[in-house]
């Protein structure tokens, strides 16, 4: 028996971001190479390519994209009505309880959107469907934060804030167990596998600083961490 | 106070601002907006912030004010803050969102070099509001919606945040997280 399909989720900002820099052919190699598939929500599919079809500007990002698409290597995920219905119904309830779980000054902080909560609404219908916990890749430091350490991100919202912040953290439980990665985590295992195109002592850390000035959260210290790694 | 009285007030200080050009002070109130708006991003009060960031803006560069029409703008311009400011002192809503309105509809009448320029910085303004308002911890996602821009171009105008220098969004060991790449991809 041949080995098991793995699966990702991706969120559109990782998307957007290895289209800017250049590298969605990096998908189309760990692919390719890796036996996974890369499913996208119908949010994100707007998010990446319907909605940039229409600005100049990124249309041609987005029919690189949308080729991508026709050839699945970027997919939506096939589930049926009823699972449509129940993401949406997770989706809005992750973003209500996002938006509601930490007040500053009286007022709840609204730090979520539909993009994000549907694909991590996707991670949990795909996981009753196929019993496999699917990773989502996600660069966004909030989404992840919430579900990494919740507790965590009240303390930085009250530095932002410069106030006390209260948090629901019961309620917060709902975002527990989601196993999250960047696309840095994606550029790095591509890197070693020579997906990338580029080599060289400079390649890796190029890469990395190329995604993280187009929105992936990731620290100096983790790049350098990464660079030190064989 | 009301974020709405909040707002009243800072834009009574734009107005006083405007009486001497001080386009530093302006810009400064409108960062003072983002402050009281952050929590729940009324789409209101953000186009305050993007249009006296802007007309700071406006006041700073010198390129266009030549142009034919110019004048006639930026008077109509500080005309529809004037009436943000009388609506939100009668406390009318209606009166409030029709002042932003009449603000974003004066740059379909503009011609030529004026009206590339002016779009210039309004689309420079709601960049730099986005930006404001992510490095306040809200995702990428919800600011680009709420100042009504893709994620595209939010994207595009990220650059290094300080956030990155002190560790402060490291949830998970990067270890951990290679270790979950690697399920995956072997």
């Amino acid at each position: 028996m041949g080995e098991r399909m793995k699966q990702l989720i991706f969120d559109a900002g990782p998307l957007i971001n290895f289209s800017m820099n250049g590298l969605l052919f990096v998908l189309e190699e760990l692919k390719k190479n890796c036996n996974v598939e890369f499913l996208i929500t119908k949010e994100v599919k707007e998010e990446v390519i319907d909605r940039p079809l229409t600005i100049r500007r990124f249309e041609l990002e987005a029919l690189r994209m949308q080729e991508l698409f026709k050839k699945k290597v970027i997919q939506l995920a096939a589930i049926s009505a009823s699972e449509v219905q129940e993401l949406r119904k997770l989706r809005n309830e992750f973003m209500d309880v996002a938006n509601r779980s930490y007040i500053a000054k009286h007022k709840a902080v609204h730090l979520l959107d539909k993009g994000e909560a549907a694909a991590l609404a996707l991670c949990v219908i795909m996981k009753k469907k196929t019993g496999n916990e699917i990773p989502l890749v996600i660069d966004e430091r909030t989404a992840r934060m919430l579900v990494e350490n919740p507790t965590h991100l009240g303390k930085i919202l009250e530095k932002k804030f410069h106030g006390t912040i209260d948090i629901h953290l019961k309620d917060l439980r709902i975002f527990e167990g989601f196993k999250i990665i960047r696309s840095t985590e994606l550029v790095y295992i591509a890197h070693k596998k020579k997906l990338t195109g580029i080599s060289g002592p400079k390649a890796l850390e190029a890469l990395l600083y190329g995604l993280r000035f187009k929105g992936a959260s990731i620290s100096d210290e983790e790049i350098e961490a990464y660079k030190g790694m064989k | 106070m009301d974020e709405r009285m909040h707002i009243l007030a800072d834009l009574k200080l734009v107005a006083k601002a405007l009486e001497h050009n001080e386009y530093v002070v302006i810009k400064q109130l409108s960062n003072t907006i983002i402050d009281h708006v952050t929590a729940h991003q009324d789409p209101d009060l953000l186009s305050v912030a993007v249009i006296v960031y802007a007309l700071s803006k406006l006041i700073e560069r010198e390129q266009y004010k030549d142009e034919k029409n110019w004048k006639k703008f930026y008077v109509s311009y500080c005309g529809t803050i004037a009436s943000m400011i009388s609506s939100l002192e009668k406390n009318d809503d209606k009166g409030f969102r029709k002042a932003i309105a009449a603000n974003r509809s004066l740059i379909v009448g503009l011609g030529g070099k004026l009206h590339y320029y002016i779009s210039d910085v309004i689309t420079r303004a709601r960049m730099n509001k986005a930006s404001q308002l992510y490095e306040k911890g809200i995702s990428m996602e919800k600011t680009a919606n709420a100042l009504g821009i893709s994620l595209w171009e939010l994207s595009e105008y990220m650059g290094p945040r300080s956030e990155d220098k002190d560790n402060l969004y490291i949830s998970l060991p990067l270890s951990k997280r290679i270790a979950l790449a690697k399920e995956v991809f072997g």
